[in-house]
C-alpha cells in the first residue's frame, strides 16, 4: 500500500510560488510517510515467487541426511483504489502449489511420497481493506481468509493511526480476529490424530505502535503486540508431536530508516524481540539499503541474522535416533507436551538478498528479488542447538510487474 | 515506547523539510506482495512471527 509513488509535483503548485510547491509536494508525500494520507494513484501489481528449500548433512552426526524438501510456486495479485480523496479499497490474491515433503521428527521420517506438512498442495487466500482517512489519522477495516485442502483460516482485523498536529509522531493502535480450522482426517495425518472432527484454533491480536519522526532524515517505529490463542497447536503429520492447547506471543519492533542525502540512498534497519509461551525466545535483526541509480533502475542489496531459543517441550534427537534415524527419539516419560519438529529447537540462520527494479515508463514498474537463507543449529544466540539437525537451506526468487494509474 | 513519547517532543521538522522522508524508499510498509511472500516464508521456517502489524489470514504451514 505504500508502493503508491509521491507525485513529485503538480501544475497549481508551480503556479503559487516555489515555498508553497514544496509543501504541497511534500504535505501528501509527508503523510503518506505516516500513511495518513489517502494515495493520490491507484495500483495494481503481480508478483511471482519460486521457492525452494533442503537440508544438507554436513556433519559426522547428520551425514547421508542430505535431501531437497519443498518447492512452492505462487503468484499473486494486489489492486489498491483511491475513492473520493478520503477513502482507499486494497485487496490481494495469492495462488500458491506446494511440492515435496518435510520430516515427521528432526530431520528424517520423510513420507513415501508428496507433502507431508500441514500446508495442502494448493493453496488460496485473499484479503480485503477498506480504509478512511481523516485529517490526522485512518481507520482500516480488513478482512481476510486462507484456504487449502487441509486448512481453513478467516480472519478480520480493525487498524487506526493517529498523529499529532505537526505530522512528526503517529500513534497506531490495531486488533485481529483468527479463525482457523485443521482438517485431520487427510490421509497423511499421523494414525494417533486422525479424527473426523476437525481442529480449531483461534487467535486474537493486539498491536499499540509509535512513528517518530526525528530529524529530515530520520524516522523511526516502535511497535509492541500481544497475541493469545487457543486451540489445535499440534502438526497433525509430525510424530512425535503433541504440543499445548495456548499460545500466548509478545512482539516488540523497531525500525529506523535514514536517507543519505549524497548517494541519494536509504539505509532501513530492524530489530524484532519475541517470546512466547511455548519458551520460544528470538532474535531478529535485517538491515537493506535502497540506492536509486540513473535512468529509473533502484537495487536494494539486505542482511538478516535470526536466532532463536528452543521450545520448553522440544525433544533433541537422542543416541538410539543418531545410531538408527528410521526411528525417532522417544519422549521423556511422562511429558504431557513434547515436538521434534525442527522448528521449534535452537538455532540461527544468515539470510542475504538483492533486489533489482526497474521504472519502465508510463507507470509501470518491474522488479526482482533473490534471497538466500541458511539456518545452522550452532549459529543461535539463545542456548544450545540440537547437532542431530541438518543445516537447512531455502531460496527464493521473486519476479514483479506493477502499474500505477 | 516512553522514549519514543518523550523524543517526539525533541522532533520539530517543518512540512516542508520533509522532502525525504515523503521518499517512498523511507516508508515502513514497502511492497506488500514482496512484505507478504516474505514474512510468509519465514514465519513457516522459524517459530516466531509477526511484529510489524495485526491481521492476515493463518495457514497451515507453521
Amino acid at each position: 500500500m505504500e508502493y503508491v509513488p509521491i507525485k513529485s509535483s503538480n501544475r497549481k503548485s508551480r503556479v503559487v510560488g516555489a515555498l508553497f510547491a514544496s509543501a504541497a509536494m511534500l504535505l501528501p508525500s509527508a503523510k503518506n510517510a505516516m500513511a495518513d494520507a489517502a494515495p493520490e494513484q491507484g495500483i495494481v501489481s503481480m508478483k511471482y515467487l519460486n521457492y525452494h528449500d533442503s537440508q544438507k548433512g554436513d556433519t559426522d552426526l547428520t551425514a547421508g541426511m542430505s535431501k531437497d524438501r519443498m518447492t512452492v510456486n505462487a503468484l499473486s495479485f494486489m489492486g489498491m483504489v483511491p475513492i473520493a480523496g478520503k477513502w482507499s479499497v486494497a485487496a490481494t490474491f495469492i495462488e500458491d502449489s506446494v511440492t515435496g515433503a518435510s520430516p515427521a521428527y528432526h530431520g528424517s521420517g520423510f513420507p513415501a511420497n508428496t507433502s507431508s506438512g500441514a500446508s495442502g498442495d494448493l493453496r488460496h487466500a485473499g484479503d480485503l481493506n477498506v480504509t478512511r482517512y481523516f485529517s490526522r489519522g485512518t481507520l482500516t477495516l480488513g478482512t481476510s481468509y486462507s484456504q487449502e485442502s487441509d486448512y481453513k483460516s478467516l480472519g478480520c482485523s480493525l487498524n487506526g493511526t493517529l498523529s499529532t498536529e505537526s505530522k512528526n509522531t503517529t500513534f497506531s493502535l490495531g486488533a485481529a480476529y483468527n479463525n482457523d480450522t485443521i482438517d485431520l482426517s487427510r490421509p497423511n495425518v499421523v494414525d494417533s490424530k486422525k479424527s473426523d472432527t476437525p481442529g480449531k484454533k483461534r487467535v486474537v491480536s493486539g498491536l499499540f505502535g509509535v512513528t517518530q519522526v526525528m530529524s529530515q532524515n530520520d524516522i523511526m517505529q516502535m511497535t509492541v503486540t500481544l497475541t493469545d490463542g487457543d486451540g489445535y497447536y499440534s502438526d497433525p503429520y509430525k510424530n512425535p508431536d503433541v504440543r499445548p492447547g495456548k499460545r500466548r506471543m509478545f512482539t516488540f519492533m523497531s525500525r529506523w530508516n535514514h536517507h543519505f542525502d549524497g548517494p541519494n540512498g536509504t539505509a532501513r534497519l530492524s530489530y524484532r524481540y519475541y517470546t512466547d509461551t511455548f519458551g520460544i525466545k528470538a532474535h531478529t535483526f535485517d538491515a537493506e539499503y535502497v540506492q536509486l541509480l540513473p535512468k529509473g533502475w533502484e537495487i536494494t542489496p539486505s542482511l538478516r541474522y535470526y536466532s532463536q531459543g528452543a521450545a520448553d517441550f522440544y525433544v533433541p534427537v537422542g543416541d538410539a535416533e543418531f545410531a538408527d534415524p528410521t526411528h525417532f527419539t522417544p519422549p521423556p516419560a511422562g511429558a504431557k507436551h513434547y515436538s521434534e519438529d525442527q522448528r521449534l529447537s535452537a538455532f540461527g540462520a544468515f539470510s542475504y538478498g538483492i533486489k533489482v527494479s526497474k521504472d519502465l515508463g508510463r507507470s509501470w514498474l518491474a522488479d526482482v528479488k533473490y534471497e538466500h537463507c541458511e539456518q545452522r543449529y550452532n549459529w543461535g544466540i539463545n542456548g544450545k542447538g540440537d547437532p542431530g539437525i541438518p543445516t537447512f537451506n531455502m531460496s527464493a526468487i521473486q519476479v514483479g510487474l506493477s502499474r500505477k494509474f | 515506547m516512553m522514549i519514543m513519547y518523550g523524543l517526539s517532543g525533541c522532533s520539530s521538522v517543518q512540512p516542508w523539510e520533509k522532502q525525504n522522508l515523503a521518499k517512498p524508499e523511507m516508508t515502513f510498509e514497502g511492497d506488500r506482495l514482496d512484505t507478504g511472500y516474505t514474512e510468509h516464508i519465514y514465519s513457516s521456517k522459524e517459530a516466531s512471527s509477526g511484529g510489524a502489524g495485526v491481521g492476515g489470514g493463518g495457514c497451515g504451514c507453521n
